[in-house]
């Protein structure tokens, strides 16, 4: 077995924000709100034993308000805004004092009504969340946000582009739908840990996250520093799958620690995973219009994109979501509007596939609608109009490096599409890049070979090997002769972040310009840095959305038991854009988890709420798929061309997993549109047929 | 404000001790077999035990008899039984109906007391124990009584074990011509199943017992009578099974509303008889 890479984890010797001690290291316990919506009228530490801190709000009061796109967040929650939010927190010696003396303070709570679907929260009369919020001022993470002032909606996205609304009226036909998708849990392994510790007013913290830049940034908002005096350490993650990113304990642990005099670690249980950050539920109404050749016409998108209790990065996922929506075909009309809605849900971030999946379900399901309507085969029907270089998308950019077709060729043919479609469905789909962004990367000589210095953070993606092996090429060394250090913000360069699988694409080209750097310097160190520009106007969708598309395509084969509803999954394929592919091995495990999550997006997976408070958050009543529940024969594609550029792809055979299911279903004559597809709503369907 | 302490810790070394601290303490001192159940109570923060009554160091309780007759100790784990020779051979259904519950880190832990103790509606063993007509054995320092199973579970979690008894046996009869552990589940493979179904077959008399549907193991005899001196065939398997499914008054759950637990139930039962009938 190598040395690099899986080792250290199988055998225990891996250290985890959890695993991190610091002299008289102190755990921390939160108090949280047991109400989806209320006010703290009064929190009594009295029974708070000696030995233990409490931190309230009045020791948060004089810190900054916190969040990365909208700063909408306290420290310490005055109203909590989801069964779940933290108001309080304490300090004790050990993780079981810390519990039982959370459990001794007491609050007085006043109830406030609640709200818990994002199409009720836009409603007139709905509870309102935030009074207003304002926009981030973190240059790295901030998209032009659009909140509506006096309503839930904290980001609109609109795409215009043509007239849709009048071109759908003169298609030949225009189905609708509206689909539904729920909540779901990230569910690594490693639960959210982190580590605080002061000395004067510097301050340190170990943490398990995808972004220690923005940590930071955010951090020296609430404690009023420079970021300099702010130290992020990132050791590698047992799994994150976007549930680490941005601020979650970081601010509330470091402020707990501040008052302790003392370091403090928290460590979340299972349960407290679903309060911390979940993926966004959403409706979406789709329209399209054709021609009675299947030209498509027009597109109208609305989507209700719950972001929770706080925006998080809601605004970035409702704008992605939002053009994932219009999907890789050439419409010469397209209206999107998308809005990230607050409601007393736990908040909503990142989730692998960052909003593409529930848009890409809405959309490619309806292309079979489509299809149906035309009666047309639903692989002719993408092809006539799958985008091709040089044509543009409906956000004014023009596609390069275009390879849609030859992805969704893959698909079709590895289900042998053509030759019998029956229990067959297909998904085609384009997933764009953080836009703007910024990777900078060193290369420093050592005595055994080259240390390799970057912000890029390993949660099991295989980033540390990525670079090893890339930088092992390019130096002209072995692999195991380059060290890889954690992300540490005093001593890695800067990186916007590890998230929308970016790393392998940005960092390997800024490692090319580091590798060149040092050959033309002294050798013994070099710089690179990679920038890509862009970004889309929120009024009008107009911009560069993407400087670099995730492409790709899935395909299922499904026989369904009529009695019950059961589905069984006889074979699930995915074609995944590589250009090239760098680790191999790692490329095939991104393919393959990536549609094993989207598995259980499509058939198993949601968290369950009563009165906003979670009723399945364990992993024995939330089900992610087991080893039994894969599909007879899974298959996948890393598609590469010689000479061709590096494409991220940890995240893109998720997101077609579920339309590709619901749409070998369709193919059966069963149409379902809200997910999980679970047996019941199969026989549902069934009856409907 | 209670002292920041851990539970009290009682790890009897014999069965008269635990029986002893059982009579002591009664239900202050929370029984604790694999502990599978109570893991996920205590971490959902559904249970808060002062004390545990641990059986783990209990001799003797995880032992295993097959004479005709198959004795399964408290303590035996899920694994032990389905992987048991004896049990595999003797009683298939029964190996089958512990083989299936959620994962091996589970069956490596789960106990036999356990998952009949716990009384959860929706545990794969306590339908096809009570199809198979096992009876449990309760002690305390009174003395012992032989249980059935559908005496034993009252309702949702609710059992007629009293505070001071224990539940340290399984005894199952010889095992009939034919019996079937039929598991559906609407979610994961490793889930609890949406709707259970145990059936078994001595000569033309059959016993059907449906799990997961409703607060306890759902058994008609006299639908079950409806086979007597019949052949199973299809349209006798199909009756029956509608029978079941207009009797039964389903639960609504994450697994399943009542109206689709209640069409499951007819096929599943007609499926499990179709099973049993050759």
């Amino acid at each position: 077995m190598s040395a690099v890479g899986l080792d250290p984890r199988v055998t225990g010797a891996e250290r985890y924000s959890a695993d991190v001690e610091r002299p008289g290291m102190l755990h921390a316990a939160f108090v949280r709100s047991p109400h989806a919506h209320a006010r703290v009228r009064r929190i009594d530490v009295g029974g708070v034993p000696d030995g233990c801190v409490a931190l309230t709000g009045a020791d948060v009061e004089p810190l900054g308000i916190y969040g990365c796109q909208l700063k909408d967040q306290r420290v310490l929650a005055d109203v909590a805004r989801f069964a779940g939010d933290i108001v309080a927190a304490v300090a004790a010696p050990t993780r079981v004092a810390a519990k039982a003396a959370a459990a001794a303070v007491e609050v007085e709570w006043e109830e406030l009504p609640a709200v818990f679907d994002a199409v009720a929260a836009v409603a007139p009369g709905a509870p309102l969340l935030h009074e207003h919020a304002g926009s981030s001022a973190q240059d790295a993470v901030s998209i032009d946000v659009r909140p509506i002032d006096g309503s839930n909606v904290c980001h609109r996205f609109l795409i215009r582009h043509g007239d849709a609304e009048r071109a759908l009226r003169t298609a030949d036909v225009v189905v609708e739908e509206v689909y539904r998708t729920p909540c779901a849990a990230h569910m690594p392994l490693e639960p959210h840990a982190t580590v605080a510790e002061w000395d004067g007013d510097a301050l340190t913290l170990w943490t398990g996250t995808q972004t220690p830049f923005n940590v930071r940034a955010d951090l020296a908002g609430v404690f009023g520093l420079p970021e300099e005096r702010i130290r992020i350490v990132a050791p590698p993650m047992g799994g994150s799958f976007g549930a680490k990113t941005f601020v979650r304990l970081e601010a509330v642990v470091a402020a707990l620690a501040r008052k302790a005099g003392a370091p403090v670690r928290a460590t979340l249980d299972r349960t407290e995973e679903f309060l911390t950050l979940n993926r966004h539920p959403a409706t979406i109404r789709v329209r399209i219009g054709a021609r009675r050749d299947g030209t498509l016409v027009a597109k109208e998108l609305d989507c209700w994109v719950d972001t929770g209790a706080y925006a998080d990065c809601g605004p970035g996922v409702a704008t992605k979501l939002g053009y994932a929506g219009v999907g890789p075909y050439r419409i010469p009309h397209v209206r999107v509007d998308s809005l990230a809605i607050y409601t007393n849900h736990p908040p909503n971030g990142a989730f692998r596939g960052y909003g593409a999946m529930q848009s890409v379900w809405a959309s490619e399901r309806t292309m079979d609608l489509l299809a149906g309507e035309l009666g047309m085969s639903p692989l002719a029907l993408r092809r006539k109009n799958l985008l091709r270089d040089g044509d543009r998308f409906a956000t004014g950019e023009t596609m390069h490096d275009v390879h849609f077709e030859e992805c969704l060729r893959a698909a079709a043919d590895a289900v042998g599409y053509e030759q019998d479609p029956r229990g067959k469905g297909l998904c085609v789909l384009l997933k764009g890049m953080q836009t703007p962004s910024r990777a900078q990367i060193t290369v420093e000589r050592t005595r055994v070979g080259y240390v390799v210095r970057s912000a890029s953070c390993e949660m099991g993606q295989g980033i540390r090997r990525s670079l090893r092996l890339m930088g092992a090429e390019l130096l002209g060394c072995e692999p195991g002769q380059i060290e890889v250090p954690d992300p540490d913000t005093d001593t890695s360069p800067f990186d916007t972040r590890t998230t929308s699988s970016r790393s392998t694409h940005m960092m390997g080209r800024a490692l090319e310009l580091a590798v060149a750097d040092l050959r033309a310097g002294d050798g013994e160190r070099g710089t690179g840095e990679i920038v890509n520009e862009g970004g889309l106007d929120p009024d009008t969708g107009q911009g560069v959305a993407s400087s670099h598309w995730h492409q790709g395509a899935a395909a299922a084969h499904v026989t369904v038991d009529e009695h019950t509803g059961a589905v069984r999954v006889e074979h699930l394929h995915a074609a995944v854009y590589a250009g090239r592919v760098v680790n191999r091995e790692g490329a095939e495990l991104q393919n393959e988890g990536s549609m094993i999550m989207g598995l259980g997006t499509a058939l198993l997976e949601g968290v369950l709420f009563a009165d906003g408070q979670v009723t399945n958050a364990n992993f024995s009543d939330y089900n992610i798929p087991a080893a039994a529940d894969l599909p007879r024969r899974m298959t996948h594609d890393l598609i590469e061309h010689e000479g061709a550029e590096v494409h991220g792809l940890g995240e893109t055979a998720l997101p077609p997993v579920p339309a590709a299911i619901g749409n070998a279903l369709h193919s059966l004559g069963l149409h379902v549109t809200e997910l999980p597809i679970t047996p019941e709503s199969v026989l549902d369907a069934v009856d409907r047929r | 404000m209670t002292a920041a302490t851990e539970p009290a810790w009682l790890a009897p070394s014999s069965l008269e001790e635990a029986l002893a601290l059982r009579a002591e303490r009664g239900d202050e001192a929370t029984v604790l077999a694999g502990g599978t159940f109570l893991g996920i109570l205590m971490n959902q923060g559904f249970l808060a035990p002062s004390a545990f009554l641990s059986l783990g160091r209990v001799p003797g309780l995880a032992r295993m008899e097959a004479d005709g007759e198959l004795r399964l100790g408290a303590m035996t784990t899920h694994t032990a039984v389905e992987r048991a020779d004896a049990v595999r051979t003797g009683w298939p259904a029964l190996a089958r109906a512990f083989g299936l519950v959620a994962s091996p880190r589970v069956r490596n832990q789960a106990t036999v007391g356990g998952v009949l103790a716990d009384a959860d509606y929706a545990s794969d063993p306590p339908a096809m124990l009570a199809a198979l007509e096992a009876r449990t054995v309760l002690r305390s320092t009174r003395g012992e009584r032989s249980v059935a199973i559908d005496e034993l579970i009252l309702g949702y979690y609710e059992t007629c074990i009293e505070p001071d008894e224990l539940l340290v046996e399984v005894v199952v009869p010889p095992a009939p011509e034919r019996a079937v552990y039929r598991k559906f589940r609407s979610r994961s493979t490793e889930d609890r199943p949406c709707v259970a179904v145990a059936a078994t077959r001595g000569g033309t008399r059959v016993r059907v017992v449906v799990g997961a549907v409703a607060e306890t193991p759902q058994h008609f005899p006299d639908l079950c009578a409806l086979a007597d001196g019949e052949e199973l065939a299809p349209g006798l398997c199909d009756e029956i099974g509608r029978r079941y499914a207009e009797r039964i008054e389903p639960m609504s759950d994450a697994r399943g509303s009542a109206a689709y637990r209640r069409r499951v139930t007819a096929v599943e039962v007609r499926r499990a008889l179709e099973d049993i009938a050759p």
